[in-house]
Parts: structure tokens; sequence; C-alpha cells
């Protein structure tokens, strides 16, 4: 992967970067010594609303991250939450939002009656399951339908390499130097 | 102990290279802006020709908004989807090299010859459509288009085009139904093609099961890498403690350009270092140190990571999460 980032990626990473070490802070503040897993369930919640604000309100996906942290996040990871997001998170308890349709699963093969077994039935059925895999996999996916699905997956991948790469980055970088340090 | 003594040495080493380090960050931050949208920019992708031609016309469209991605990126999305069922009566030519070039089925190609014009007003739209004189596709067109202006007011989420124009293709039902079972299949199959775009490796593979499973895939690491990460990154921080980051925002939040320019450097000190990693990691840093490696890191990387390299004995373990690892030092 090429480290030459155009200017537009860059700024979604700086954004990122900027709003994961807002909250980052918060925690610290909070709480100076954390053990290693209440370190990374920090430092992971911080960069996942971080990741989800950058695109807050315009994806399914975002809204999701969002929705779950609000409801089942308490103390620190609550203020530090509301601090990357720049407003008061709600406890909503699994409202039905009318934004997307709701999907209902039909179950259609009663209706179609015969036995469909040649080749391409045997393949649709291979691709429904994945896309339901593919679904199961994206935050929020109860409220997405094949468009969206696709879509947001698209949007998806594209904030969570963001977030790889910019946490890869501060994660080498923080290796290199300590053992420069070691070493030297 | 150290810590104590650090932070008023920490300020003034940071105030002193902050401003060596704006100039390098100046150099570094020029921005070379491939002219690919922010989509296929967010991907660092090369974008193939033709994400690249979607992205050329998404620009006179959407020029003056600076900061979001997102619009753009919906944009670029949407105009993915619009080629597929209708085009833009400029890029018509464009777009039909672009979907002889992606391995579209010719038909693609029918629909879009015919669907060369301007949606915004149907009457017009089929004055120009006179490139097959079916008259009665095409009032199935009008009848479809007025349909579908309002199922797509509907479905979608800001695409400012009110009409999509279908074309029957010969030898196929050309009832309102089909029809949209058609544009909506198109859209689909649009967007799967943007996606295989992005999930590396998926442009070579055939067939929609494998390409999911790719897709698939691809999620599954990406949200592992995000925990391993997270986990690397909790067990560095014992020495940083959280604040590091704050040291960073002295140089304003520019750090990951520069990290990112010079982390291609030291990439082969990554591999040789980590496996080498677990025995430091119970070991405290001394921060002031880190600090002053920091900074001076930011304007002299060469010098500075050649003596280290000279000081390494271990084997170049390419443990990365998968980064490519090219060691182009060599210890010594």
């Amino acid at each position: 992967m090429q480290n030459s980032s155009s200017s537009s990626s860059l700024m979604v990473k700086q954004e990122f970067f900027t709003k994961w070490k807002k909250g980052l802070k918060i925690y610290s503040a909070f709480n100076k010594e954390m053990t290693i897993m209440e370190r990374k369930r920090a430092i992971k919640l911080s960069a996942d609303v971080a990741i989800a604000s950058t695109r807050s309100a315009t994806t399914q996906w975002s809204r999701a991250v969002v929705a779950e942290v609000s409801s089942s996040a308490a103390g620190a990871a609550r203020i530090a939450a509301e601090e990357i997001l720049g407003r008061k998170l709600s406890t909503e308890r699994r409202k039905a939002q009318a934004g997307k349709k709701i999907v209902r699963r039909r179950r259609k093969a009663a209706a179609r009656g015969a036995v469909r077994s040649s080749a391409a039935a045997v393949a649709k059925k291979v691709v429904r399951n994945r896309r339901r895999v593919l679904k199961r996999l994206i935050p929020g996916w109860k409220k997405l339908d094949e468009i969206c699905l696709i879509k947001e997956t698209l949007d998806y991948i594209a904030s969570l390499q963001v977030q790889v790469d910019v946490m890869r980055h501060l994660a080498n970088a923080g290796e290199t130097l300590h053992h420069q340090q070691i070493l030297l | 102990m150290e810590p104590e003594l650090e932070p008023p040495q920490l300020q003034f080493r940071s105030a002193e290279m902050g401003c060596a380090f704006d100039d390098f960050h100046g150099l570094i931050s020029t921005p070379q802006v491939t002219g690919g949208s922010s989509f296929t920019a967010l991907l660092e992708l090369a974008p193939p020709q033709a994400v690249e031609l979607l992205v050329t016309e998404d620009f006179p469209a959407k020029q003056p908004l600076p900061p979001p991605i997102f619009p753009t990126d919906i944009g670029l999305i949407h105009r993915a989807s619009k080629f597929s069922v209708f085009a833009s009566a400029d890029n018509s030519m464009e777009s039909n090299t672009i979907l002889s070039v992606s391995n579209s089925i010719p038909v693609k190609q029918e629909d879009l010859d015919a669907d060369s014009r301007r949606n915004s007003s149907s009457p017009a739209g089929s004055d120009q459509s006179l490139k097959s004189g079916k008259r009665k596709e095409r009032e199935k067109k009008l009848k479809e288009s007025n349909k579908k202006s309002k199922s797509k007011a509907a479905n979608d989420d800001g695409e400012e085009l009110p009409y999509v124009h279908v074309r029957a293709r010969r030898g196929q039902a050309t009832d309102s139904h089909s029809l949209a079972e058609r544009a909506r299949r198109e859209k689909i199959n649009a967007r799967m093609k943007l996606l295989q775009e992005l999930v590396p490796g998926c442009n070579k593979i055939s067939g929609t099961a494998m390409v999911l499973d790719e897709i698939i895939n691809h999620v599954q690491a990406l949200q592992r890498q995000v925990e391993f990460l997270s986990m690397r990154l909790a067990a560095v921080s014992p020495g940083i403690d959280f604040d590091l980051d704050s040291l960073f925002t002295v140089n304003g939040s520019s750090n990951d350009n520069s990290y990112s320019g010079m982390l291609a450097p030291p990439i082969c000190t990554e591999g040789q270092l980590d496996g080498a990693r677990q025995l430091q990691l119970q070991q405290l840093w001394h921060c002031d140190e880190l600090h002053q490696s920091v900074w001076a890191r930011e304007t002299d990387t060469s010098n500075f990571i050649a003596p280290a390299n000279s000081l390494l004995s271990y084997d170049s373990t390419s443990a990365n999460s998968g980064k490519p690892v090219a060691p182009r030092c060599t210890t010594s």
C-alpha cells in the first residue's frame, strides 16, 4: 500500500486521528492507571467512535456504531464518545428508526413450491447465503436492504481501511521509537 | 524518576523542534491531488480506468465541497449506478468506452447508447432517443420513467436526476415490473463492480459468490486488524501514556502525514524489530528520550535510523500485519 495518499484521504485520516486523540485524552484524564485490557478497550472504542463520527449521519453503519456505543457505554467511555461526537448521547433502547426500510424476510420458498435443483438455483442460494453473511458483518445490519448493503459495505470498508492505516502507523511509530530508544 | 523531569524538557524540545517540523511538514504536505475523487483517494488506489472516468465526471458537478469526502463519495457511487441505468449526455461516449473496457455485457452499451441524453425532461429525452425507432418502447419508457421518478425519489438519498430511463432490450419483456427489476439489478451490479475495485484481488475473480467471499474475508480481516492494532497500541502505551498523543498535537494534527511519509524508510526497521518487540514490552520508557527521538525523527530520518540499523542484529521477521516489508537496510 502506497504511503503517498492524496490530500482528501489525508484529511479523513487527520480528522480521524484528531478525534481519536480527543477520546484517548479523556480516558487518560479519567483514569491514570489502566490495565492493558482496559487500555485496549479504550483505544478501540475511541477509534470506532472517531471513525464513525467522520461519517456521522450519512451512513447507516456509522449511526449504528454510535447507537450501540450510546446504549452500552458507561462512565469514561460515554464522556469520551460524547466529546468526540460533540453532542450528548441519548440512551435509545432499540427505537425503530424511520430512516431506511426495515427488511422483512419473507420466506418465498413456500410460495414458489417447486424444488429447483438446477445449477443456477444452487448458485443463487449460495450467493444469497453469502450476502447474508456479509450483511451480518456490517454494523447496523438489521436495517440494510440489498442495495444499501453494497453501498454501506463500500463505505465501511473504506473507513475501516483508514482506521487500520492510522492505527498501524501509530503503532509502528511507537514501537520503532521504543526500540530505538532502548538501543541508543 | 525521569517522568517528573520530563515535562519541562518536553515543552522546550517540542517548541524548538516545532518550527523545524513545520518546514518539513510543509514539504511533505504539498498535496499531489491525483485528480481522483475522494473515494478512490480514500482508498489510495490507483484508480482503474473505469473508476477514474467515473471520477473525472464527478469533478464538474461536485467541485466546491472541500472537506467532505463523503458527499462525493456517495456521489461517486450514485454515478456508478447511474452509468448502468442511464448516462448523462456528455459522457455517453466515455461511458461506452468504460463499459467496454470493463467487460460488461454488450447489452449495456446498447442501453447507454439509447440513453445518451439529459434526463431532466422526458419529452426532450424522447426526442433524442431516436436511435432505434421503437415507438412502443419509448412509450413504455415514458410510463416507466414516470413511475421510476416516484420510486427514485422515495428510494435514493440525494440523487438529483428525477427520471430513470431504461430501455427494454430486444427480446425481453417490457412491462414495468421487469424493467424496474432490471434497473434495480443493474444498479446492484454497478455497485458490486465498485466493490470489486475496492477489495484487492477481486478484479480477477469472476462469479458473484467468489467475489462476495473475498469481500467477506476482507471485511473480517480489517475488523481483526483493528482488534490487533488496538491491542498493540495498548501494549506499547504504558510507556507513552496516552498523553503522548497530546504531544503530537503540538505540531498540528498533521502527524500522520509526516509519519506516513517517513515510515516508508523505517519499514525495514520495523521488520527487524518485530521479533524482539515482545521482549521490550515490559520495560518502561524514558519519556524524555522518547520525545527527543520523536522530534528528531521528524526532521532527520535517515541519519537517525541508520545508527539504529547498524546496531540491530535481529533477524528480519516480517511479522507485521500484512504490510509488505521490503528490507532496504542491511543489518551489520
